[in-house]
């Protein structure tokens, strides 16, 4: 199975290609979404709003929802990398030779399970707190691609050029800082803009279980007949969704060495 | 209540669930391959093109399965309808992405010989380029095919078919002795129905591949 990458497109496209993706991104995907934002808040403006929606849709709201969307998202983001990208390393060592391939199997089956399956699971088994639910959930989802994309980008990096460092009487672990990573930096970039777009992404579902976000706001909407609040619910979710993708391409940009 | 008095007693529904997945599943895949492959010929050849559709079907695929939800429940209401709609929108992203670098990557010098032997453009592209591509799209399909089946557990939300109604179900009874076998029997189902359509692709690829290919 390959991997659930968001971003292949680069390989997809030549380099005059990804230049031209990057800047229609930049530029485009951001307006696109302040474009969609005002349209719908002029739209509730206009509308006659009866008493269960003013109470729904406020700026109060939204940006409590936009705040424990960004909040669960980034601790789950952080959770996963400080566990994924370690183990990662871990497994590409030669000690490890004979776990690793049974760890990426696990990781491609990881791909199968169901995000709301696990975050019920661990509500009702681990914590009963909605938000620290899900980012326990969230970061058990997003570690294993994260920690496919770490094993495949070291393993990924040129015998030839190990076994050159090491001749020219670099250690083991100065290979790894100096060598191995900076080669690898790409596909660990990709590996924390996959964990935050799947954090993102997946957080709307802690409403569920009571853990707020944008999901709330749809939820609530659909419990009480207010397809407005799921509008507005569903946009605000869609957007943090799209921009975080975004943020995630630019960093990715900014840091990936020169010359890669 | 353990899961497996849970599923002496209602193996029955358990088992009609999952066949409603795989439905569900089925249907949501087969339509996104017909638009998706379409979708890729025909831009294909202009790299601008591929770009503004690569770009429009990656933003589609990042947002949250729930917003989608929250629109069509606005748009086309509760039901079928709108959870296979949303699992086709998921599958886009692989087959498109996957029909356009296989067409890409197929030897020009191929396709230049197979204009110099008299084949029309629609010739080239369905008895050269195509079938040169098929094992790069088929993994794309695979790919998205594992992916939906467990987005498709967020469809119960929207009254949609399959086993995700399962873990919603048991979410409702927390407290009950019923919660956590529906739960732990729902994620379970739904990740061997990932494994199991996994490897029937994986055959599928094997034997219908051209020896030549593989």
């Amino acid at each position: 199975m390959t991997a659930l990458a968001l971003d292949l497109d680069e390989a997809v496209v030549g380099r005059r290609q990804r230049t031209l993706l990057r800047r229609a991104r930049f530029v485009g995907v951001p307006l696109a979404v302040a474009l969609a934002c005002l349209a719908m808040y002029l739209y509730v403006q206009s509308q006659d709003l009866d008493n269960i929606e003013r109470r729904i849709i406020t700026f109060a709201n939204i940006r409590r929802a936009a705040g424990e969307q960004i909040e669960i998202a980034l601790w789950a983001t952080a959770l996963t990398l400080v566990i994924a990208v370690p183990l990662g390393i871990a497994l590409t060592r030669p000690w490890a030779r004979r776990i690793a391939p049974i760890v990426i199997a696990v990781a491609n089956i990881g791909q199968g399970i169901p995000a709301i399956g696990l975050l019920f699971f661990v509500y009702i088994q681990l914590v009963r707190s909605g938000s620290t639910a899900t980012v326990l959930g969230m970061a058990i989802y997003a570690i294993l691609p994260v920690l496919r994309g770490t094993m495949v980008g070291l393993q990924q990096v040129d015998r030839g050029v190990v076994k050159a460092a090491r001749g020219m009487g670099m250690g083991k672990g100065e290979v790894l800082v100096r060598v191995e990573m900076p080669l690898a930096v790409p596909i660990l970039l990709t590996g924390v803009r996959t964990a935050l777009v799947l954090t993102v992404a997946t957080a709307v579902l802690a409403a569920f279980i009571g853990g707020g976000t944008f999901g709330s706001l749809i939820i609530s909407g659909q419990a009480q007949g207010r397809p407005l609040a799921v509008a507005v619910g569903s946009l605000g979710a869609a957007s943090l969704a799209i921009l975080a993708d975004w943020v995630g391409g630019i960093v990715e940009d900014l840091l990936r060495p020169k010359g890669l | 209540m353990t899961v497996s008095s849970y599923l002496q007693r209602r193996w029955d529904v358990v088992l009609q669930l999952t066949l409603e997945h795989l439905i569900a599943v089925g249907i949501a895949v087969g339509f996104a391959t017909v638009v998706g492959v379409l979708l890729a010929v025909a831009v294909y050849r202009n790299d601008r093109a591929v770009t503004v559709l690569l770009v429009v079907v990656n933003t589609l695929f990042t947002v949250p399965a729930l917003a989608y939800f929250g629109a069509l429940i606005v748009l086309v209401g509760l039901g079928w309808t709108s959870a296979i709609t949303v699992l086709a929108i998921y599958a886009l992203l692989p087959i498109v992405r996957n029909t356009v670098t296989g067409l890409r990557e197929v030897d020009p010098a191929i396709v230049r010989a197979a204009t110099g032997m008299g084949m029309s453009r629609f010739g080239r592209l369905t008895r050269v380029e195509l079938p040169l591509a098929y094992p790069v799209i088929l993994s794309g399909l695979r790919v998205a095919t594992v992916l939906i089946v467990g987005i498709a557990a967020i469809g119960a939300y929207v009254a949609g078919p399959g086993l995700g109604e399962l873990i919603f179900s048991g979410l409702g009874a927390l407290g009950t002795a019923r919660a956590i076998p529906e739960i732990t029997i729902g994620t379970v189902a739904i990740v061997l129905v990932a494994l199991v359509l996994d490897g029937l692709l994986a055959l599928l690829g094997r034997f219908s591949t051209p020896r030549g290919l593989r």
